[in-house]
């Protein structure tokens, strides 16, 4: 059995759902940093990117 | 899928989840400097505000403290005179003192004197105490006798007012025998002289000698009332002219009439006419009157 002939026959597939979901989870935590971030300057500053 | 591209998937997980930590930690312990700002901009604000009344503060106590220099240096200047005043007070004060002092030493010595006399005179004054206790029992024995006096004294007087009254009693009847005697004289151109009492026995008065005088009293005849029977002679009781006396009227060597005194004044008498002789036409103004012939 050849690689080329394995590529041709089957779909694109992820390698390991495991990275998958750590690469998914870094997403989270940043977008949950970036958004703990913006809540907080919004309350304390009232703005997201003036200088009061 | 390579096992490099494994190991960097898993590195950048760990790195974001260490990351995010620090940057959430940090956010959540981060300071509140907008808070912080409002409030160091209200301490800065009262803080002005406080200053500013700790500049009027300031400037009352400034004016205050001129207005207080002002009047302490007034008072200042009132007490500099006063205390000038003072002091010329308190050289005039020593000069009299200095004065006074030369007094007292005077009088100092005035009062040595004066002791000095005042003992001589307590002296003198026990004598004359003692003089005195002696004259006071001298004086109550002369009141004693004083008393004794007067009680024989009253016992006297006593004795002559009895002697008096009799006395009087002896006056009255020797008043109305003189009148008696008198009124029986007169008649005969006569009158008593007052004779002398001799008194032979002490308290008995002896009657008194009785002897025949004239009288002898002259006039004239100042006024003449036919009509009536009246004449008026010209002397009265100044003379002697007493009532009841009687007058012989005469011209020349005649004798006209007898006047007998009914009313008698001080310089002229009136009497009823008596014994008129018709031949010689009555009395008349100028006929002589006496009571001897």
């Amino acid at each position: 059995m050849s690689p080329e002939v394995q590529i041709r026959s089957t779909k694109p597939a992820a390698m390991s759902n495991l990275y998958t979901a750590l690469l998914a989870i870094s997403f989270g935590v940043v977008l949950a940093t970036a958004a703990f971030v913006a809540v907080k300057c919004y309350f304390i500053y009232e703005t997201l990117f003036k200088i009061p | 899928m390579s096992n490099l591209t494994k190991i960097l998937i898993v590195l950048l997980t760990i790195s974001v989840i260490f990351l995010c930590g620090i940057v959430v930690t940090y956010v959540a312990n981060a300071d509140n400097y907008k808070q912080k700002y409002a409030q160091l901009n209200s301490e800065r604000d009262s803080l002005e505000k406080d200053k500013e009344s700790l500049n009027n503060q300031l400037k009352e106590k400034i004016q205050q403290k001129d207005d207080l220099e002002k009047s302490l240096n007034g008072q200042l200047a009132t007490l500099k005179t006063r205390a000038d005043d003072l002091q010329a007070k308190i050289n005039t004060v020593e000069r009299e003192r200095a004065e006074l002092l030369e007094r007292v030493n005077g009088w100092a010595s005035i009062t040595k004197d004066f002791q000095a006399t005042t003992e001589k005179q307590t002296q003198l004054l026990t004598t004359a105490q003692e003089d005195l206790k002696q004259l006071k029992a001298e004086e109550i024995k002369l009141g004693k006798e004083l008393e004794q006096t007067s009680a024989a004294l009253v016992e006297k007087t006593a004795i002559i007012e009895a002697a008096e009254t009799e006395k009087r009693r002896l006056i009255e009847e020797k008043a109305d025998l003189q009148n008696q005697l008198d009124n029986t004289m007169q008649a005969g151109g006569k009158a008593a002289s007052a004779g002398t009492p001799v008194t032979q026995e002490k308290g008995h008065a002896l009657p008194a000698k009785t002897t025949a005088a004239a009288i002898n009293l002259k006039g004239l005849i100042s006024e003449v009332d036919v009509k009536n029977s009246l004449a008026t002679i010209s002397i009265g009781s100044a003379d002697g002219v007493k009532e009841g006396m009687k007058f012989h009227v005469t011209r020349g060597n005649e004798f006209v009439c007898d006047v007998l005194i009914v009313d008698v004044d001080t310089e002229k008498a009136v009497g009823v006419l008596e014994l008129v002789q018709a031949a010689t036409g009555g009395p008349k103004v100028g006929d002589n009157a006496a009571t001897n012939l």
